[in-house]
C-alpha cells in the first residue's frame, strides 16, 4: 500500500534518519517569534563573522567577546540561559559534536555578563544513551567544572505548546521540554556540517534536538514522517532561538553529519537571527542557501532572511573565509557559484 | 557506609509521587516507564502497599483501547507500553495485562504501508529489509531496533510464546538490522556506502530480546553481538547499558561466566543516597537486575 504524495526522496529519509518533504509553505502563515524587523538605518539583520583559528581558551574568549559585541546579542543579565549544542553522536575520530571548549568559553562569557543560570541541554537523536554521550563528548566534565546543569532533553518533563502554524503540519502541538519552555534565552551552538539528507546542518536544524525522544522517538521519527524542512520550520517558528554561534573552527564535510571528514575553516558565525546566521555559514561552505530546501522555506515564512542584502556582516567578508565543503553528491545542486551572489 | 541494594528501594519509596507514579528524577512528573519499573522494584522487595499505589497510576494511563502511552494525558499508546506490560503481569493485573497485550500485538509500524519500490530503495541505501514488521517508538512510524527489542522482551516475559507471529517477525527484524561487523545501533546498519557504528545499549537490548526469544547463541548475529558487547564492556559504559548488558549476558549459555564481574561493576555505581545517578528508572532497573527479580529472569519454552 502506498502513501499518497510521498516521493522516493522522502521515503528513503523516512526509513533512514530524515526526510525532505514537499513543503506547503503557502499554508504557513509566518513566524512572528523569529521575524526580523528592519532598523531605521543599516541592514535588516546583523551577523558577526569572527576569525578563530583554534580552540585555545584565550583565542575562543576573545573571538566570542568580539562576535558578541559586533552582532545584536540578547540581554542575558539575570536570565536563565539554555545553550543547545549539537551532539548527534560522538566519535574520537570525527568532529561530530560541537566542541566543548567553545561551549565552555561561551558559558564563561555569559556568566561574566550576569546570567542568573546557564544550562547545557541536548536531546540526542540517534543514540539515546545520553550518559555515555555526555561523558564522551566532554560535556559532563565541562558541566561539573563550571557548575552548570546538564539536561537530557529526551527525558525532561514536557509541556504541550501549540504550534505556530497548526494547520501546516501534522504536529498541531509540540511536547516541549520544560527546560526549553521556561528558558528566557536560548542559544543554539551547532557545528558547521554537511548533512547527507538535508544538505547542510547549522542553527535551525540543530533545534530538532529540543524535541524529546520519549515523545518523538529516536531518531525523532515523527518529525521525519512530517517532513524535515517543514518540521525544522515549525520548530523554529514555535521556539525562538535568541542567538546562534556556529562552530566553524573545524567543521565536517562529505557524508555528514556523522560519517563525514574534518574540514578546518577557522571561523565563528554569530548572530541573533538563526536564518541569517545559517545563510551566512552556508555561503562560507560554498552553498547557496536559497537552494537548501529548509532554508528557502524558512525565508518564505519569514523566520528571518537569507538574502545577502538583508544581512550585514561584521568582522570580515564571506569571500575571505569561503571554504567550499565537499557536499553529498545528491546536494551538489546546492553549490553556490563563485561571486557575491544574492 | 557503603550503599547497599535495599537502599535503592528506600530511595524509590522516598520519591514516589502523590499520584503513585515516578518521574525519571525526584519531583518530576510521573511517566509510565519509571513508574512501571519503580513499582516492579517495590513489588519485588515485598512492599505491596506502595507498589499497589504505583499500579493505580499505571491503570490511569491505560486507554479504552488497552493502549498505554508515556503518561496519563496521552491519547495514544507508544513505546513505554512495554514497561506497563511487565508491571501489569508481575502485579497480577490480569484484565489490564490482557487488554494491553492485545494492543501491543496490534501496534503496527509503517512496514505495511511501503510499496515494493520503496522497500527496494531502502534495501539499496540502508541495506535492510523494510518489509519486516517490528515495533516503532510512536504510532504510524518506522520500526527501530530498541522498541522492537523492548516489546519482544516484554511479550516473552509475560508468557507469549516465541512462536507468536509478531515475536518471530520482531526477531527477524533484529537479525536483519544487525551491523555487519557486530552489534546493533538504533536501526540503520548502513548509510549509503558507510557502515554505521553499533552502540552498547542497542546491542544489549537486541541480545536480551533475542535471548528471550530463544534464538541460539550459535547464530552468527548473536555471536558477533556478544563479541561487540564484550569489547564495549571493556571501556566506560553507562548505568542503563551496563544493566541491560547484564540481562543480555544472562540470556545465553556463555554469559554467566562474565556476569559476576559486570554485576559487581554495576553495584559499584550506586551512590550514597541509594540511587543510580538519582534516576528512578535506572535505580529500579539496577535493583531488579542485581536482585535477579523473576520478572527479568530467564524465559522458558517456545524454542524457535
Amino acid at each position: 500500500m502506498s502513501r499518497p504524495g510521498v516521493s522516493r526522496r522522502e521515503f528513503i529519509r523516512i526509513a533512514g534518519t530524515s526526510t525532505l518533504a514537499a513543503w506547503p509553505a503557502a499554508a504557513l502563515a509566518g513566524a512572528p517569534g523569529q521575524a526580523a524587523r528592519r532598523t531605521a538605518a543599516g541592514p535588516l539583520l546583523q551577523v558577526a563573522l569572527v576569525p578563530c583559528p583554534d580552540y585555545g581558551p584565550e583565542t575562543l574568549a576573545a573571538a566570542i567577546r568580539t562576535g558578541w559585541r559586533s552582532s545584536r546579542p540578547p540581554d542575558v543579565r539575570g536570565k536563565r540561559v539554555v545553550i543547545k549544542p549539537n551532539m548527534v553522536d560522538v566519535s574520537p575520530d570525527r568532529p561530530i559534536h560541537t566542541d566543548p571548549r567553545l561551549i565552555e568559553a561561551l558559558v564563561l562569557h555569559i556568566g561574566d555578563l550576569g546570567a542568573r543560570e546557564v544550562i547545557l541541554a541536548e536531546g540526542t537523536s540517534h543514540n539515546r544513551d545520553a550518559e555515555d554521550l555526555f561523558r564522551r563528548s566532554g560535556y559532563e566534565a565541562l558541566a561539573k567544572r563550571r557548575g552548570i546543569r546538564l539536561v537530557d532533553l529526551n527525558y525532561d518533563d514536557v509541556t504541550p505548546v501549540k504550534c505556530a502554524n497548526p494547520k501546516a503540519t501534522a504536529l498541531r502541538e509540540m511536547a516541549l521540554p520544560e527546560t526549553i519552555a521556561t528558558a528566557e534565552v536560548i542559544i543554539s551552538v551547532p557545528k558547521m556540517k554537511t548533512h547527507k539528507l538535508a544538505g547542510i546542518t547549522l542553527s535551525l536544524k540543530n533545534m530538532f534536538g529540543v524535541l524529546p525522544g520519549m515523545a518523538y522517538g529516536w531518531p525523532k521519527n515523527v518529525l521525519h514522517w512530517n517532513g524535515i524542512p517543514l518540521s525544522i520550520c515549525e520548530i523554529n517558528a514555535t521556539v525562538k532561538t535568541h542567538y546562534s554561534v556556529v562552530d566553524g573552527i573545524v567543521g565536517m564535510e562529505g557524508h555528514g553529519p556523522i560519517m563525514g571528514t574534518a574540514r578546518k575553516i577557522g571561523v565563528l558565525v554569530m548572530g541573533d537571527n538563526a536564518l541569517a546566521v545559517d545563510a551566512t555559514a552556508a555561503r562560507i561552505m560554498g552553498v547557496d542557501p536559497a537552494r537548501v530546501d529548509y532554508l528557502a522555506m524558512a525565508h518564505k515564512i519569514r523566520i528571518g532572511s537569507l538574502r545577502r542584502d538583508d544581512i550585514g556582516i561584521a568582522g570580515g567578508t564571506i569571500e575571505r573565509v569561503r571554504t567550499d565543503f565537499i557536499l553529498d553528491p545528491e546536494f551538489e545542486s546546492c553549490r553556490a557559484s563563485r561571486g557575491p551572489g544574492k | 557506609m557503603r550503599p547497599s541494594l535495599p537502599m535503592a528501594i528506600d530511595f524509590l519509596r522516598a520519591h514516589q509521587n502523590p499520584d503513585g507514579g515516578w518521574g525519571y528524577e525526584p519531583g518530576r512528573m510521573s511517566l509510565v516507564e519509571p513508574s512501571a519499573f519503580g513499582l516492579l522494584a517495590l513489588h519485588s522487595s515485598g512492599d505491596r502497599t506502595r507498589s499497589s499505589r504505583g499500579l493505580d497510576f499505571l491503570r490511569s494511563c491505560q486507554k479504552d483501547s488497552g493502549a498505554v502511552g508515556i503518561g496519563p494525558k496521552d491519547t495514544e499508546g507508544s513505546w513505554m507500553a512495554y514497561a506497563a506490560l511487565l508491571a501489569f503481569h508481575d502485579l497480577g493485573a490480569a484484565a489490564e495485562e490482557r487488554r494491553l497485550k492485545d494492543w501491543v500485538l496490534s501496534f503496527d509500524d509503517a512496514s505495511g504501508r511501503f510499496t515494493k519500490k520503496e522497500i527496494s530503495v531502502v534495501a539499496s541505501r540502508y541495506r535492510y529489509d523494510a518489509s519486516i514488521p517490528g515495533w516503532p517508538w510512536t504510532p504510524r512510524t518506522t520500526a527501530w531496533v530498541e522498541p522492537t527489542a523492548l516489546f519482544v522482551l516484554a511479550l516473552r516475559r509475560t508468557g507469549v510464546p516465541a512462536s507468536e507471529k509478531r515475536i518471530r517477525s520482531g526477531v527477524d527484524l533484529l537479525l536483519d538490522r544487525r551491523v555487519p561487523s557486530g552489534g546493533w545501533n538504533f536501526g540503520n546498519p548502513y548509510s549509503k556506502s558507510f557502515e554505521l557504528e553499533a552502540s552498547t545499549m542497542s546491542t544489549a537490548l537486541a541480545l536480551a530480546a533475542l535471548g528471550a526469544a530463544d534464538v541460539p547463541e550459535g547464530r552468527p548475529a548473536v555471536r558477533a553481538g556478544l563479541r561487540f558487547l564484550a569489547d564495549g564492556l571493556g571501556g566506560d559504559v553507562s548505568t542503563a547499558s551496563l544493566a541491560w548488558a547484564l540481562l543480555a549476558l544472562k540470556s545465553f549459555p556463555s554469559g554467566p561466566a562474565r556476569v559476576a564481574g559486570i554485576a559487581a561493576r554495576l553495584a559499584r555505581l550506586q551512590t550514597d543516597d541509594g540511587s543510580y545517578r538519582g534516576n528512578m528508572f535506572e535505580t529500579a532497573l539496577a535493583y531488579l537486575v542485581l536482585s535477579e527479580a523473576p520478572i527479568l529472569g530467564p524465559v522458558r519454552g517456545g524454542k524457535r
